[in-house]
């Protein structure tokens, strides 16, 4: 099994010379390549934001552009009804949908391998109930269980972080646990039991390193549909109408009429934002599953 | 990667069903309209956007919602109706006299009129109605405050209905309107009810009641449907049949307008509004407002009895705070922003549609919009502020952060509360918005657990339904039922002048009562007009006219309309041959549409399949 070389190299050889061989491979896919650079310029966007897009131009009783126009010299993607620039709108709602998505991921990711290492790992009744807790949430919707969370634990950017990682957590689970039903069967984990190992440091030092790189495809994945719902729980208004956001833009632009008055200046920009940047998690998400998984490589 | 893959395909499915879902709505919508015009082609439908607010309830008795309103001014009668000018005019009463001590008030009715089920109507009718609101608590809960004065009411024979009042009541003919006033029903019908009258729904179709129009079919938040009555008193329907439909977006229903399958819409917003001007198929309207949009705030909520309840913030109690947040209030960028300049700068608690009780403060009385003064106004007063900005109130020592609910849904209350928020953070007073749905914010609202609300009221020519909902009665009762309180305000000077203002029957005299009345609301700060907003009113030009009723002013404004009533009763409608042509050219633009979303469909499922194949080589 070619996994078994790629897994038992690993400890072996320095962590560094993995990472090396990890971006080699890595740089040989265009499209992760692509997917990495959208990534790298909105997140180098979102943190420089504070430093050129001040409260002037956010905050709306301080604002003086013109009201819900078109694209205009000064404000390149046009306004909105309070005369805020769209451009700088879409930059500063980088802000808070990436971070909302990637903290949900985070939270996502913890949760999901604790629960899927302890399934995969003791799989007397504790595994078994894991699994059935993990059932339950995937048979639940998670939209309409995503929506009624946010209205129980209030509003604004917690709650709906909190939605996303407990409908999300369970495809992490369920992955993290097949991974190490798998990692358990090997021998050297035998070796360890021999040893003398115990339960904690077979799951940390031994099956952990060798379910990470799985967790890690899986978390790029989880991040692109986590910045969807964000967004769709903002439009769907469950975020904090004053806070900017991908999906509060949206949804403001909706009920403020800019459908019917064809201002696609307010209502594609968020959209075509959330578009990318889902595109470039997917592409990463994709190129790295293709390094790291070893069935997946072709013509090594 | 099996799991990864099912996740992303489910994304890219809800990011087509997004794109979509406008499309599918309206083809949806299409679909019923197009099978009925088939089957009965002589028969018309008038087709209109059933008020935003929805229906609450059927039961005229508990209904509080525009949409339930327009619905009660077409099935049931009232003995009074309004001409254009606002002034009663003759319903199921064909004249009315008042005695010489003005306390009663006799009406003749008009003999023949029957049920829509075919039993006569009778005075006894309209004092059954009547008497009930007055005797039951329940059945007062809508609109009790317009019968508080009611001594008697009595049917000595079929054609006769005595009203004694406790005082001389100026406005007894303004009691029973159509839409804003008591719709009467039939007797025979909610004798049985009257019980359990809190479990009424009232959806056993068609209801029996009288009226332009019969209610045939009713689904909540789908549609109305009702036939015309063609023997009706006060002229026939134009239409054969109408149906009210529920948008769940004005956007969705724009679309519906555009493309012909609704004729009419009343209340689009400021945007759409300006949008639409330009299409020439249409035709658009402004009429003066006839409702305020304002922020109300929980000085200490309490019932009748002066029982605290709810959770709102201690300091509102304090009209020094109160004030504060009115002069940090700036309507006329309110005005200019959140509705494009469509509508008036809001100061008395009546709306300008009706001029007679119009009222603003006198000069140098007014509140200006003066952020240092509001800072000045509470450091004077000891609010100070803390090392986050926020102020601290120095009696309960809570930090100065408070709710602010507004409605979801509401792209007005949403622009409002942003610039509140601005506002209010400048001089120290932190918000934190709240979305609500309308039956959790006004449920929250009795509870008394808010601090400060959006809201919005209109009302028809007679103030004395929107003034009574700040009077001390309509406090709940110490159990939280029967109020129908707006603000939890409670003033005995005001009181008083509402009983007075009931009893005046001098015009003037009476427009000066409610003047100070709305004075006594200004200066106490519970509840902030911001504005009047104009009611935008866009309908088809090609398949209805008439609709629009009264003569515009200097400015191009309508009076406001009684839409619900005389508007659809004197549609009728356009030349079929027009209609036929231009829905034409319309569904030409929406193929136009339709292909490019096949288009985009294509393009993204093959974008889709390519990469799915793709790995699926990679695995191999």
């Amino acid at each position: 099994m070619t996994a078994a070389t790629y897994t038992s190299a690993a400890p072996k050889a320095p962590r560094r010379h993995a990472f090396s061989r990890f971006c080699r491979a890595y740089a040989k896919r265009p499209a992760g390549l692509a997917g990495l650079g959208l990534l790298i310029a909105f997140g180098a966007l979102a943190l420089a934001a504070p430093l050129f897009i001040g409260d002037d131009q956010l905050n709306v009783i301080k604002v003086d552009g013109p009201q819900l126009s078109p694209p205009v010299d000064g404000y390149p993607l046009g306004t909105d009804q309070a005369g805020r620039s769209i451009l700088l709108l879409v930059i500063w709602g980088a802000r808070e949908s990436l971070s909302i998505g990637l903290i949900a991921t985070a939270l996502t990711v913890v949760l999901g391998s604790a629960v899927g290492l302890l399934a995969g790992h003791y799989q007397g009744w504790v595994g078994k109930i894991l699994m059935h807790v993990t059932d339950w949430f995937i048979a639940l919707p998670s939209l309409p269980l995503a929506i009624s969370l946010s209205a129980v634990l209030g509003q604004g950017a917690a709650s709906i972080t909190i939605a996303i990682a407990v409908t999300s957590w369970t495809a992490t689970a369920r992955l993290v646990r097949a991974q190490t039903l798998a990692v358990e069967a090997r021998p050297f984990i035998e070796r360890a039991k021999v040893l003398g190992a115990g339960n904690t440091q077979i799951m940390i030092r031994h099956v952990l390193p060798n379910v990470m790189p799985l967790i890690l495809v899986s978390s790029t994945l989880t991040v692109a549909s986590a910045i969807l719902s964000e967004a769709t729980l903002t439009f769907l208004g469950l975020g904090d109408p004053t806070s900017v956001t991908w999906g509060s833009m949206l949804e403001a632009a909706f009920l403020g009429g800019a459908v019917t008055a064809g201002a696609w200046w307010y209502l594609m920009p968020p959209g075509i934002a959330i578009l990318i940047v889902v595109l470039g998690f997917t592409l990463v998400g994709r190129a790295v599953e293709h390094v790291l998984n070893p069935r997946m490589v072709v013509g090594r | 990667m099996g799991t990864g893959n099912s996740r992303r395909g489910l994304a890219a499915l809800a990011v087509c069903a997004l794109s979509l879902s406008p499309v599918a709505g309206a083809a949806a919508f299409a679909a019923p309209a197009a099978a009925s015009a088939a089957s009965a082609p002589q028969e018309t439908t008038l087709r209109v956007k059933m008020s935003g607010s929805g229906v609450d309830t059927l039961n005229p008795f508990l209904a509080f919602f525009d949409g339930a309103y327009d619905i009660f001014a077409g099935i049931y009668p009232t003995l009074n109706s309004l001409d254009e000018y606002g002034k009663p005019g003759p319903y199921l009463a064909e004249s009315w006299t008042q005695s010489e001590d003005k306390l009663t008030w006799t009406f003749t009715l008009r003999d023949g009129l029957k049920w829509s089920d075919g039993t006569p109507i009778t005075a006894d009718d309209a004092a059954w109605t009547l008497n009930l609101i007055m005797t039951d608590a329940v059945a007062g809960t809508a609109n009790g405050s317009l019968v508080s004065n009611f001594e008697s009411v009595s049917a000595p024979d079929p054609t006769t209905l005595v009203v004694t009042t406790k005082e001389p009541q100026a406005n007894v003919t303004y009691v029973s309107i159509p839409r804003s006033g008591i719709p009467i029903v039939p007797k025979h019908i909610w004798e049985s009810r009257a019980k359990d009258l809190k479990d009424v729904k009232n959806d056993t179709f068609p209801i029996v009641g009288h009226g332009p129009w019969t209610l045939t079919d009713y689904k909540p938040e789908q549609y109305a449907k009702f036939d015309a009555n063609k023997d009706f008193i006060l002229g026939k329907p134009g239409f054969d049949h109408m149906i009210q439909q529920s948008f769940k977006s004005v956007d969705a229903a724009v679309a519906a307008l555009r493309s012909g399958q609704l004729d009419y819409i009343n209340g689009v917003n400021a945007t759409q509004f300006t949008a639409l001007q330009a299409d020439k198929s249409l035709l658009t309207v402004q009429e003066v407002g006839n409702g305020w949009t304002g922020l109300e705030i929980n000085h200490n909520a309490r019932t009748r009895t002066g029982k605290k309840i709810g959770t709102g913030h201690p300091a509102l109690g304090d009209p020094v705070l109160r004030h504060a947040i009115a002069l940090a209030t700036d309507r006329k960028t309110l005005v200019d922003k959140v509705i494009n300049g469509l509508g008036v700068v809001g100061s008395g608690y009546l709306p300008p549609a009706w001029p007679q009780w119009s009222w603003k403060p006198a000069a140098g009385e007014e509140t200006p919009f003066d952020l240092a003064q509001a800072n000045k106004v509470l450091d004077d007063a000891g609010y100070t502020k803390g090392a986050d900005g926020v102020r601290v109130d120095p009696k309960s020592g809570k930090p100065l952060e408070l709710r602010l609910g507004i409605h979801s849904d509401d792209a007005i209350d949403a622009g409002i509360s942003n610039y509140l928020k601005g506002w209010l953070e400048t001089v120290g007073i932190k918000l934190e918005i709240q979305t609500l749905s309308m039956s959790a914010l006004n449920s929250d609202l009795a509870k008394g657990d808010w601090d400060l609300l959006m809201d919005g009221w209109t009302t028809g020519p007679d103030p004395t339904f929107l003034l009574g909902i700040q009077t001390c009665a309509a406090l709940p009762k110490d159990d939280g039922t029967a109020g129908n309180t707006d603000s939890f305000f409670c003033d005995k000077a005001y009181d008083e002048l509402f009983t007075k203002q009931l009893t005046t029957f001098d015009q003037d005299e009476r427009a000066k009562l409610v003047g100070e009345m709305q004075s006594i609301l200004y200066k106490a700060d519970v509840n902030q007009m911001h504005f009047y907003a104009n009611t935008l009113d866009v309908a088809r030009t090609d398949t209805v006219t008439g609709l629009i009723t009264g003569k515009p002013d200097a400015q191009g404004m309508y009076p406001a309309q009684s839409y619900s009533f005389w508007g659809y009763l004197k549609a009728t409608p356009a030349t079929a041959k027009t209609a036929a042509t231009s829905a034409k050219e319309e569904g030409g633009g929406s193929l136009v549409w339709i292909g490019g979303a096949v288009l985009l469909l294509a393009l993204v499922g093959g974008v889709i399949v390519l990469k799915r194949r793709s790995g699926a080589d990679d695995r191999e």
